[in-house]
This record gives C-alpha cells, structure tokens and sequence, in this order.
C-alpha cells in the first residue's frame, strides 16, 4: 500500500463513520472534539458544543450524577465503562445514552457515547419487576409467617424468631422465659358453641397477648408471642426474672376472665420454663411443655414452672 | 427499642475530644462521618463531638436496617434522639450537612430540650420546584431521573459516589480525595435514603424551629441555590445566613477554613 493511499484509506475511516458518539474533553472538561454523530444524530451545530463544558449535554441529574460518580470514578480509575446517563439533543429531547471513558496521559478524557434508548426500556421493566417482587415477597413473607386467624407469628417463624433470640441473649448473658399458654377445655367450647366462637376466642386471646407483650417490651426487655398451635400460644421473653414471669401470667390469667364464652370467663394453664446454658429452643420447648401439662393435671386455670426435680 | 449499648453499636457513634458543651455532627446523603475530618482536629480541641453514621452508611449495623423505618427523614430523625437518650445528652450544638440539617431541624422540634442550636450546613427543605414561589431547584422530573440514574448504574455507583455535590470548580485531586472517603453502602439503601432526602417537602418545618440556627450558603451548588439558603433563613425565627463565596454543596470538605470560624464563635455558650 502507498503513502497515498493510506492517507486517503484514513480519512476513509474516520470517526465521523462511526454509529456511535465520540468526543474529547480537556483537563478542565471543556469539549474540544466531537465527530460528525453529535451533528448528524444529536442535531447539535459543532459551534454549540466546541468550548463548552461538557454539562451542557447533560440533564440536570446527569450533571450531578457525573459528578458525584463519573469525575471520581475516572479520578481514581482513569476509566469507566457502561456508566448510564441522559443527554440533550438540540431540541431538548432526553435521550438515555451509555457511556464509556477513559483518561489519557495529557490529561484529556476520550469519551464513547452509545444511544441506549432500548436498552433503558429493558432497565425500566427490569426495575419494576423488582420493585414488584419486593412488593409481593413483603406480603409472601407476611402470609408465612403470621397465623391467619390471630395475626400473631406462627410456628414456623416463632421457632426461627426464638432460635435467634435465645443465641442473641445468650451472648449477652440474658435470661430467657418461655411460657406456653394453653386453653382450657377448648374442644368443649367448639363442640358446644362452635368453631365460630372457638375462633372468636382465639382472636380475642391473641390480642390480648400481643398487648400484654407490648406493655412488656422496652428498652432492655424483649418478647415474642405466637399461637404455636390450635389452642396453644407460645410466648417468649427475655431479660426477665422468674418472680416477674409469674406476675406476667397471673396478670394473664386475670385478664383473660374478660373474655367470656357461654357465660364463662376463658381459662388456661400456663407452662413456664427458663434456658439454662447450652439449651436448645426445643429443650426449653419440652420443659415448658412438661409444666404446663402438670398445670392441667394440678386443675388447670394455673401456671407451673418447670423443675427438674 | 434497643439498648443504649445497641443503638451506639447501630450507628457507630465515636465521641472525640472534650469540652462543657457537645456537638453532634450529622453527616449528609451519599456520605458517612469522615466527611467532617477536615473540621474535626479544631473541634475537638474545644468541645465534646459526637460523630456517627446513619444506618446503611458508613460503618453503621446495616442488619438494623429497615425500609419501613427509614423510609422518611423522621426516621433518620428518630436514630438521632435515640442516640442523644443513648448518651443522655442535652442541650447539644448539632450541625447538619445538607439533609441533616432538616433531620437536626425534626429533632429540634420533636425533642426541643436535646438540642440547644443548630447549625446547618448547604441546608434544603424541598428539592422541588413548587409553583408559584418556592424554587427548590429542580422538577420532579429531574429528581425522579436522578433516582433513575442511581438504579441504572446500580452495579457500583453505591461505592463510588463523591460527596454529593462538590461542584465543578475543584480539582480532580481534591475530588479524587475527597471520593476516596466515600461510605461503601448497599445500593437499594442509598436509594431509599435518597427518596427521603430528594421527594421530601419539610418546608413547614422551618418556623417551628424555636432554636437559634446559623445558615451556610454556598454562592454556587448545583443541589441548593441561594434563594433556597434564603429561604431557610428567613422561616426559621432566630437564624443566620452566611453566604460562603465558594462552588459545591460540600462548605465543610471544601472550604472547612471558611466555616470553621463562625462555627466556633456560635457553638461558644453566650
């Protein structure tokens, strides 16, 4: 090939032939090239753009953006690839661009611009997709892990919630109580008065039980209260000594009198243990099961604590 | 509710220095509490400063983080007075960049006996244009672009964002080095604390203030006009407005040699 012709095979391949925008900015980021896309495509007069700072393609939160992100990423990495961005044409019409740069030794900054118009459509639905699924797995994870009829965790969550609870004041070195709550003759009021009013019963306990626990909480004392199964409510509490869990249940048993059903104040026997080092929750679970059914077996409408003796 | 223990842990607070009277400096969006390592040396010779980082910056307990919690500035707001309770602080000097001036602002109104003065700097109550009067500088348009921006260039721009906004004059260095005290944050965090911070309107929080305040204006942001510093100053009842002649949102990381002064003379017990 002659000197000739690779001159005129150059000029051939200039940059104005490219689909895509090219640009050159100085140290102090004042355009001082651009090739024939910014006039051809972005409709702009070269002698609007040359000597300007390059903000004025930019919208306003691309200026910002630029600077906050592009300036020190290019700072620091002398590069950026597949930053996203949005420009001007010259009759103001936002077009969303992709942008990749890099920093030369003199100190200008080589820019590629890429019109991402479809792109952008596909980052759109994939945003909202997502924000969809945020939306919709904060309601999934709402449905798993509340019981339907009381709104109270249920016991899927309520073992995970405890599980937790007992590492977190166990390395604090925390007690932890746990209270299980079950009622008494519960089959004979369904049987009696029907599942309505069995579920009334339940409704008006485990709100009952999640004020009780919220009077309990504060600043050092935590709780969790769940129905753990059909008639049985687990509760949990921590950082509280065994004299305060039995006033807490007896302040229970009391309350619950207000709940009447055909006639009757509702009854339970309650179940109390405390985690000793290395316990499990299902140990723990285990002994304030054992409790409780010896508070059935002791008459019921009581509360035992467990002891090993 | 967490203990006092916890809710330092959650915000990493760092108390320096030691002096009658306490300051709390709140850092401002895209940012932790490095950005004020350029007032801090004087600071502290003089008073106790209280630093600390919003929950989803910095350092803090990003397990503590909750959308619900934070998906307003009352949120943010809340940490704060939980963190003066934590410290049993009253009566403190806090001084706000940019957003945490109007958290500064909700806790002043909200708890008035935690907060004796405030002093704020590049303060904004509401980002919007809101016809016909109050220019917040930008359309919603712009903010809801911007928030767009931050979702499209989700793969890192959370680890590489600048102190919003240093403005255009300064040199690549002094970017370079002010970006490199950047927080490394989880995107959706930073989003979020954005839309509380860009789509919010505490305009009407402004004359509730009964604390004196000292305004800073920079002459030229590109996040906040003069008219906004204005406006600020003359809703709240007993304020002050230095305007700084200087380019950016960021007086304290720019210009801290300006401010420092002033706020020395003001945060001194009368």
């Amino acid at each position: 090939m002659t000197d000739h012709n690779s001159v005129r095979h150059a000029t051939h391949h200039s940059a104005d032939r490219f689909p895509n925008g090219a640009l050159i900015t100085n140290a102090s980021r004042t355009i001082i090239y651009v090739n024939a896309y910014f006039t051809t495509e972005l409709l702009w007069q070269t002698t609007d753009i040359i000597g300007k700072n390059l903000d004025v393609l930019f919208t306003k939160p691309s200026s910002i953006f630029f600077q906050s992100y592009i300036v020190p990423t290019l700072s620091h990495e002398r590069m950026c690839e597949e930053m996203q961005l949005t420009i001007f044409n010259a009759n103001g019409k936002r077009i969303p661009i992709t942008v990749n740069a890099t920093v030369k030794e003199n100190g200008c900054i080589y820019w590629s611009f890429f019109n991402s118009s479809k792109r952008d459509q596909l980052y759109d639905e994939l945003i909202k997709a997502r924000e969809k699924l945020t939306e919709a797995l904060e309601k999934v994870n709402i449905l798993a892990s509340l019981d339907d009829l009381t709104g109270l965790l249920n016991r899927r969550e309520m073992k995970h919630k405890s599980a937790h609870a007992i590492e977190k004041a166990a390395s604090q070195g925390q007690t932890v109580t746990l209270l299980l709550l079950d009622i008494d003759h519960f089959k004979k009021i369904n049987d009696s008065y029907g599942h309505l009013e069995g579920d009334r019963v339940l409704m008006a306990l485990g709100t009952l039980l999640k004020k009780s626990i919220e009077q309990q909480n504060n600043m050092e004392k935590m709780g969790l209260v769940s129905r753990f199964g059909g008639e049985e409510f687990l509760i949990l509490l921590t950082n509280i000594t065994e004299a305060d869990a039995l006033s807490f249940c007896n302040r229970l048993h009391r309350s619950m009198a207000d709940i009447v059903v055909g006639g009757a104040p509702l009854k339970a026997s309650i179940g109390v243990s405390t985690l000793t080092p290395g316990m499990t929750f299902e140990a723990l679970f285990t002994q304030a099961d054992g409790a409780m059914y010896q508070a059935k077996e002791r008459g019921r409408d009581r509360t035992e604590i467990f002891t090993s003796a | 509710m967490l203990s006092p223990n916890k809710i330092l842990i959650r915000n990493n607070v760092n108390i320096i220095g030691s002096g009658e009277t306490t300051l709390i400096l709140a850092h401002g969006f895209g940012c932790d509490q490095n950005m004020w390592r350029f007032l801090t040396p004087e600071l502290s010779k003089h008073f106790t400063v209280v630093l600390f980082d919003y929950v989803g910056s910095g350092a803090s307990d990003i397990s503590q983080y909750s959308p619900q919690r934070y998906q307003n500035l009352e949120g943010y707001a809340d940490d704060v007075i939980e963190i003066c309770h934590a410290l049993e602080l009253t009566k403190a000097i806090f001084i706000g960049h940019s957003v945490s001036s109007i958290i500064g602002g909700i806790v002043a109104t909200k708890q008035p006996s935690l907060i004796a003065k405030l002093v704020m700097v590049c303060p904004s109550p509401c980002f919007l244009n809101i016809p016909p009067d109050y220019r917040g500088g930008f359309e919603e348009e712009d903010l809801l672009e911007l928030l767009n921006l931050m979702d499209k260039n989700y793969i890192g721009w959370a680890n590489y964002l600048a102190p919003l906004v240093i403005g255009n004059a300064h040199s690549d260095e002094l970017v370079g080095e002010l970006s490199g005290s950047f927080c490394s944050t989880d995107p959706i965090i930073a989003k979020n604390f954005a839309a509380a911070t860009f789509l919010s309107d505490h305009r009407d929080l402004l004359k509730n203030i009964q604390q004196p305040s000292l305004v800073f204006q920079s002459r030229n942001d590109a996040l906040a006009a003069i008219s906004v510093g204005e406006f600020v100053a003359n809703e709240i009842p007993n304020s002050s407005l230095e305007i700084i002649s200087a380019d950016g949102h960021c007086l304290h990381m720019t210009h801290s040699d300006k401010i420092i002064g002033s706020i020395l003379n003001y945060a001194q017990p009368q």
